[in-house]
């Protein structure tokens, strides 16, 4: 099932095509963790049909872009360090 | 003191609520993501009674109590006060219960206490598991604290902290927020556990009473358990953590348990708040781990949704800002005769009543109070004499208008502490909390000829002989017009 993603960014141009990302992105899909975030290496194109799940995209104060993406979550990242896991 | 009757926990208070129609009941499902939260900002902006909703989508057996504080009738209702209370009645009554002996809390034991019905702990741990309400559309995330208080202690001094710093879900065991340096909490965690790169112990208590919520929000130097028994009459019942040595308190809808993380940080915000914007973009905030969950059955989460006025937010903190505030003042033995926010200013303008018995009087006024605790959280000062009604906005508005010299009344102070909330500020002043701060000076110079110089208001009250003035006002009807005589 495809997923459905968000991502927050300041400039669109954090979002370039056809390299490795690193994003904080939440999950759109519905139920209880609607909203909640992770951490992943991703790959983006504007292609809407180029990847299987979409991403939406925020800028600074909430606003929500015109631009649509799709995505593929390469692998999740964890950053928290190990002590506080 | 005589007794007081105020509600002790948060259900005792929607009860009242209700019954005084104060507050709503929905029976109809409402959705967390969105729909709650635009029931609460639309009963903010009419000044409607309290949505508690009582199913959640999602969230069987729980409920959302929105908009707890937005009103003045449910300001006294919290206080056990007539709900048609004025706003003079109401500050009277807050000063009159603060001045008095603190009160201390009473620790109770945990099989006595409500919030322990439920426990979480250990992989069970899972934020998700609460409503937690998507506030406005485009919010960074779910807000789990926005009527709330954050718990901790200062590990030397043992100063017990409730403030309201707005915690994000960032996922299901962290949160992150945003606590200025400058706030209670901001100086513990820089004065201690930064440096030392230890964890900090923090308790989240959600669904308080509402005089527990005030005590939180008051910038009281008085601590806030002891704050609550005053304003309360009694002591209030504490419980001692799952996870951590801190005392919440007992009769609180939920509580979250955890550690402030020293050394690592995750994105928070933007998030909807009480100017009325959405000012700070996301950045890397305060992060809070999760290693518990308590609740009570049935528990109620509460919502405030801050925006345009008017909001808890705005009318709670201008209420004890402004109260505060005449407290400093007369500590100092200035001759105030009141202090008042109006709320619509977003909690941005102190409006000050005074004698004015000597010169200076209104800068030392906006120096004690843009020097003090509170300073960081307005930006204006206005001071008028003691015959304006600091209460009345046409009065004040007059006096600013027509007295303020813009050559002598204005006094700008730079390189001062504010927010990262405002919204005049520029980002990087934001960022860093540089602030900047007005006094309007709204007072007749006391070097000016009281009889020759000093021009006379031209009002019906003041310019007519009181025989006159009778006789109108008796005759009011008389003449044809409708309305109070008065």
């Amino acid at each position: 099932m495809a997923n459905k993603w968000e991502v927050f960014v300041m400039d669109l141009g954090e979002l370039a095509e056809g390299k490795e990302l690193e994003l904080t992105i939440r999950t759109l899909n519905d139920g209880r963790h609607k909203y909640t975030y992770q951490r992943a290496k991703v790959e983006v194109s504007a292609k809407l049909d180029q990847f299987a799940d979409s991403l939406q995209v925020r800028l600074g104060r909430g606003q929500l872009s015109d631009r649509k993406f799709s995505i593929r979550v390469i692998e999740r990242v964890e950053r928290m360090p190990a002590r506080y896991l | 003191m005589a007794k007081i009757s105020a509600p002790k926990s948060n259900r005792e208070f929607i009860d009242a609520c209700v019954q005084s129609g104060d507050a709503v009941r929905i029976k109809q499902e409402v959705d967390w993501d969105n729909e709650a939260g635009a029931i609460v900002r639309r009963c903010c902006e009419l000044g409607e009674a309290a949505p508690f909703m009582e199913s959640i989508k999602d969230y069987p057996g729980f409920s959302y109590f929105g908009a707890p504080l937005s009103t003045y009738r449910r300001m006294a209702i919290s206080l056990g006060m007539d709900p048609a209370s004025t706003l003079p009645q109401i500050g009277a009554e807050y000063l009159k219960r603060t001045n008095s002996e603190p009160i201390a809390p009473v620790v109770i034991d945990r099989r006595d206490a409500p919030c322990k019905e439920n426990i979480l702990l250990g992989d069970d741990v899972d934020l998700c598991k609460l409503p937690v309400p998507l506030v406005h559309d485009g919010d960074g995330g779910r807000y789990v604290g926005t009527w709330h208080a954050v718990i901790t202690k200062h590990p030397v001094r043992g100063d017990v902290n409730w403030g309201m710093y707005r915690q994000m879900m960032w996922d299901g065991r962290t949160m992150s927020g945003a606590v200025f340096p400058f706030s209670d909490l901001g100086k513990t965690l820089t004065d201690y556990y930064l440096p030392r790169g230890e964890g900090c112990p923090f308790a989240t208590a959600i669904g308080l009473s509402p005089l527990a919520a005030m005590a939180a929000c008051a910038p009281s130097p008085i601590p806030e358990p002891e704050l609550t028994g005053m304003l309360s009459g009694e002591p209030v019942r504490l419980v001692k953590c799952e996870t951590n040595d801190l005392e919440v308190p007992a009769d609180a809808e939920i509580i979250i348990e955890g550690m402030i993380l020293p050394d690592y940080k995750v994105e928070e915000g933007p998030f909807g708040e009480y100017t009325g914007y959405r000012t700070s973009p996301r950045d890397f905030r305060v992060t809070f781990r999760v290693d518990a969950i308590t609740y009570r059955n049935n528990a109620t989460m509460t919502i405030s949704n801050m925006g345009v006025p008017q909001d808890e937010g705005q009318l709670l903190r201008s209420f004890s800002l402004g109260l505060e505030l005449e407290k400093l003042l007369k500590s100092q033995g200035i001759p105030v005769t009141g202090v008042y926010m109006h709320p619509r200013s977003t909690h941005h303008m102190m409006i000050v009543g005074v004698k004015p018995t000597y010169a200076g009087i209104a800068m030392q006024i906006a120096q004690l109070a843009f020097g003090s605790k509170l300073g960081p959280w307005f930006h204006m000062v206005m001071v008028v004499d003691d015959q304006t009604d600091i209460f009345n906005w046409d009065e004040v508005y007059h006096a600013f208008c027509t007295r303020c010299n813009p050559e002598r009344g204005i006094h700008v102070f730079k390189n001062t502490t504010g927010t990262a909330l405002y919204p005049h500020a520029t980002p990087h002043d934001r960022k860093y909390s540089i602030g900047s701060q007005v006094l309007f000076d709204c007072l007749w110079p006391v070097d000016w000829d009281k009889t020759n110089d000093v021009p006379s208001l031209v009002s019906f009250k003041n310019v007519y002989p009181k025989d006159i003035q009778d006789k109108v006002l008796n005759n009011w009807a008389d003449y044809g017009f409708r309305g109070a005589k008065k």
